[in-house]
């Protein structure tokens, strides 16, 4: 899968270039935040503004990242679209993980 | 307007999943479903075809899972199929948990949590080694 990262300061931002992120990658997308978490990042913003779909396997894998970080305040999300929002609200995962529509806030929250 | 009908088969490999949603995603919007319920209905079957693959098949290629669309005048259904293990339960998880107790957040069962969330009518049924998941989804009225 396509992941494009860079460093803002002490914030990894994590971009998918993935369309949809579901059971097909959902493994070596948690294997490869677990290895950059183990390289030393532990604020990281998840881009998924190009991600058009997300399923159960793509949330656990969500999931599984924030458990590997501890704490929800080291984990956020931005550029969520209509239809991915949608499956957040529907499994009430937009109540786990913080959401911003803009990647200054996402970075602002983990920098303070 | 009589049924249309088409049938999707694919191999028991992951991979080949996206491909069944995309196809069900475009015949929800071509059948006038909005992009949001469209959407919703293209990760439900995506859900269930993953869930033959992953759970009746355990991910071991070369079994068919195949996905039988009907479009009726007041709705649309899927009959999704394999031949491999029984499913155990039907009925919709619990999806219970605190958002700030993070050690404990599910990691599984929200497919069919999203599934019974989202479509109107669920049912399963086992004949002759065939294990068949229907989900439907009706048009909205009024």
């Amino acid at each position: 899968m396509e992941l494009e990262t860079r460093k803002e300061g002490e914030v990894l931002v994590v971009k998918s270039l993935e369309k949809r992120l579901a059971a097909h990658i959902a493994a070596e997308f948690r294997e490869r935040l677990a290895q950059l978490i183990n390289e030393g990042n532990h604020l990281i913003v998840l881009d998924i503004s190009e991600v058009e779909f997300i399923d159960s396997a793509g949330l656990a894998a969500l999931v599984y990242t924030l458990k590997l970080l501890g704490r929800k305040e080291q984990l956020v999300i931005y550029g969520a679209r209509g239809p991915v929002t949608n499956i957040f609200e529907l499994t009430r995962m937009n109540t786990v993980f913080q959401m911003f529509d803009d990647e200054k806030g996402a970075i602002a929250a983990l920098s303070g | 307007m009589g049924t249309k009908r088409i049938k999707l088969v694919i191999e028991s490999i992951l991979e080949n999943v996206p491909l069944v949603g995309l196809s069900v995603n475009n015949i929800c919007r071509h059948a006038n479903f909005s992009e949001e319920v469209s959407s919703q209905i293209d990760l439900c079957v995506v859900e269930a075809v993953t869930n033959c693959v992953k759970h009746a098949y355990k991910q071991i290629p070369g079994h068919k899972v195949e996905v039988d669309i009907s479009l009726y005048d007041d709705r649309i259904s899927f009959s999704i199929s394999d031949h491999g293990k029984r499913m155990k339960i039907l009925q919709m998880p619990r999806l219970e948990f605190d958002p700030e107790d993070v050690e404990h957040l599910p990691e599984g069962g929200m497919g069919l949590y999203i599934i019974h969330q989202a479509m109107d009518e669920v049912s399963y049924k086992t004949e002759e080694g065939k294990n068949t998941l229907t989900l439907t989804k009706r048009f909205q009225t009024g």
